[in-house]
């Protein structure tokens, strides 16, 4: 059925983080919030639940029984995380997105995402743990500025200046 | 290939339109005051200022009552004057005159003002609430302080340069930006094809 004009699509990267959250509330803030009911694009919510297997690592013995727990509390975080996500959309009335749970790498996910979906826009946090912590980009935001095939913004938390 | 192994979702969600509670009460709205564009001789920046006029016109039109200004910066590098020239052939050290200094000076505002003028007209064609800005200093950390000094909402880079690495996926000045401006940053990626 077709809607008329194709909008186009961004992506919005979550995990469980708090830059995370204040990424996808300033991306709303400022280009959904204001433009009810006509948003400039669709939105796409996305989190990469790590694979329990990797995330445990091969430690030795004992890890098989390790994974099924690794397993349901990355679940529980997934779960987490979608809620957090459909909570602030609605409280800021926008509607129509879409929230989608992936399994694997974070990295390779947004980037598979990004061309599944032929998104205009990839929107990720930016943790930058690290000595320097003003000089550091975090590893998946740095992936994805590099090879994903779209434009890509990263939005960081502001610091306080010291 | 098995690449497609993992593009199937675990779970896929919709957020629904909200039927109950009418407050009447605006929930408060964050306007884009700023956008920065940071503009070069590449084709890759003046390719991120058409996708921001593309994409964005909605935020940053003159004709909406509470528009962002979109800024479009340029920053030349410094012409080195104090820098000895190679020595000529009697082994005598040439310094610039002031007369080249002059012209080099010429030179360099002319280039501004003829890729400003570009940028402006892009923008104006949309009706984008633009105004200009030339620096002059390293490109990198000039585009940096302009942000902090300027409280720029969103800063908008190209991704490739005027280098002849190829191979880099992302200029330098770029990277440097991502990595250290105190703002979010949008990197403009060239269709496609065009590598």
């Amino acid at each position: 059925m077709a809607t008329g004009e194709e909008k186009p699509v961004m992506v919005v990267g979550v995990d469980e983080s708090e830059q995370s959250t204040y990424a996808l509330e300033w991306t709303l803030d400022r280009f959904f919030a204001p433009y009810a009911p006509n948003f400039p694009f669709k939105l796409f919510i996305v989190h990469a639940k790590p694979n329990a297997v990797s995330a445990v690592g091969l430690a030795g013995p004992g890890t098989a029984e390790v994974v099924p727990y690794v397993d349901a509390d990355l679940k529980h975080t997934a779960a987490r995380v979608v809620d957090k996500a459909k909570a602030l959309c609605q409280s800021k009335s926008v509607h129509g997105t879409v929230i989608e749970v992936f399994e694997g790498d974070a990295r390779n996910i947004l980037c598979e995402v990004v061309d599944k979906h032929h998104a205009s826009l990839l929107v990720v946090g930016s943790h930058g743990y690290g000595a320097i912590k003003r000089a550091v980009l975090g590893s998946v935001s740095d992936y994805c500025a590099h090879h994903a095939h779209c434009s890509v913004m990263i939005v960081k938390k502001p610091k306080i200046k010291v | 290939m098995a690449k497609d192994q993992a593009t199937a979702a675990m779970e896929t969600s919709t957020v629904e339109k909200q039927p109950e509670t009418r407050e009447a009460e605006t929930p408060s709205v964050t306007r884009t005051k700023r956008m920065m564009v940071a503009i070069d001789e590449s084709d890759s920046s003046f390719y991120a200022l058409q996708w921001v006029i593309d994409h964005f016109s909605t935020l940053l039109m003159t004709t909406e009552a509470e528009s962002g200004m979109l800024t479009v910066v340029h920053v030349q590098s410094p012409f080195h004057h104090f820098a000895a020239f190679p020595a000529g052939p009697g082994g005598a050290t040439v310094y610039a005159s002031s007369s080249m200094i002059e012209s080099v000076k010429k030179a360099q505002q002319e280039t501004s003002a003829a890729l400003l003028s570009r940028a402006l007209q892009m923008c104006r064609a949309k009706q984008i609430r633009t105004e200009t800005l030339v620096l002059e200093g390293d490109a990198k950390d000039m585009i940096c302080q302009a942000v902090e000094q300027m409280h720029v909402d969103l800063l908008v880079v190209g991704s490739r340069g005027l280098g002849k690495i190829r191979r880099a996926f992302l200029g330098s000045v770029s990277d440097y930006c991502a990595h250290h401006a105190n703002c979010p940053i949008l990197i403009v990626k060239p269709p496609k094809g065009v590598d």
